[in-house]
């Protein structure tokens, strides 16, 4: 796909996905509302997109910061008391022991393993989305997952 | 779209405008001749291409004039989406748009302002439409740039034909040129045109 010329190609091309994260990572339609308008914002104030064809993994990173922008501000852990609305049933887990599981990761972790496990991005756009490293992407990922296993037990 | 991202799309629509990130506000409508993309910048309307998406060339011809703040506001492009339904249901004969073809040559705006001045139901030539922009012997540039027309219909070079009578040519397609001459003609057939909706 070319790169997008416009705000409006790019907010039409990512909008829904951008949304449905946010909404994953904050669990409240407010709160979600609010990092979509942030993120969209931020990257037209950042015109153009950083790298030919990447600018995905930049939206999601904008969004990734603002959410844990929030909860620095917030000084709360993020809610995900919504999350049941957002992600597909994975492996016949129970959704609601799946979002009490994530909660507790660290945000990090948490960003890693909601756009590996849940949006299905590869690690290298979970890395560019995140501004790390493929390995520590990988290491992240991994990590969460061990945790969200040990706390389903 | 579900209601809570049209919802978070109109808040975030409106802080840009705030912010003076939207330079133009475009939309798509339906009409007998299928799906139209509208834009709408600060001086009038810039746009109007057959189809729900336009070409990445016309994209970027109004980036080169008004940067990349074009965003998706059907609010702004309200009052054209309303002329030309009223065009379409015959109850409107001429358009009261402000206009924009700043972006354009000097050559094309004498050119659409020679076009825009035959009337409704009227016909003329590539041959005198040039000569009425000042230049006689510029038919087969003025077909040229008739055919790069950002603003058909409102600007209306479907009334522009070759000097033998046949269609010549349309950005819309002969099809779309062939029925917009007979709209205005009332040859449109009983129960009105088959109608091509977006998909």
């Amino acid at each position: 796909m070319p790169d997008p010329l416009t705000f409006g190609e790019l907010l039409e091309r990512h909008e829904k996905e951008i949304f449905a994260y946010a909404l994953r990572l904050v669990g409240d339609r407010d709160d979600a509302d609010d990092v979509y308008q942030e993120t969209f914002l931020a990257a037209f104030r950042a015109w153009p997109p950083p790298r030919r064809g990447q600018e995905r993994a930049w939206l999601y990173r904008i969004a990734t910061n603002k959410v844990i922008d929030r909860a620095r501000r917030a000084k709360r852990l993020v809610r995900l008391k919504d999350l049941r609305l957002a992600a597909p049933d994975r492996d016949g887990v129970a959704l609601a022991d799946l979002a009490a599981a994530i909660k507790v990761l660290p945000a990090g972790q948490r960003a890693a393993f909601v756009l590996r496990k849940v949006e299905g991005l590869a690690y290298a756009d979970v890395a560019r989305a995140l501004d790390c490293s493929e390995d520590a992407a990988r290491q992240r990922v991994a990590e969460a997952t061990k945790k969200v296993r040990e706390a389903m037990r | 779209m579900n209601d809570y991202l049209l919802e978070a799309r109109e808040h975030l629509l409106a802080r840009a405008r705030r912010e003076g990130l939207e330079s133009v506000g475009y939309r798509v409508v339906d009409s007998p001749l299928g799906p139209l993309w509208i834009a709408v910048g600060p001086k009038g309307v810039l746009a109007i291409h057959y189809g729900a998406t336009p070409p990445s060339a016309e994209l970027a011809r109004i980036v080169r004039a008004y940067g990349p703040g074009v965003l998706p506001d059907a609010r702004r492009a309200d009052g054209v989406a309303r002329e030309l339904d009223q065009y379409f249901a015959g109850k409107r004969r001429s358009f009261d748009l402000p206009v924009d073809l700043s972006p354009l040559t000097d050559f094309q705006r004498r050119l659409l302002g020679a076009t825009a001045r035959v009337g409704f139901g009227e016909v003329t030539t590539y041959g005198e439409v040039a000569a009425s922009a000042g230049s006689a012997k510029a038919a087969r540039a003025a077909g040229q740039a008739l055919g790069s027309n950002p603003i058909p219909i409102v600007v209306p070079c479907h009334r522009v034909l070759a000097s033998d009578g046949t269609l010549g040519g349309y950005s819309g397609g002969l099809d779309a040129k062939r029925r917009l001459l007979a709209h205005e003609r009332g040859q449109v057939p009983a129960g009105g045109w088959p109608s091509k909706r977006a998909t």
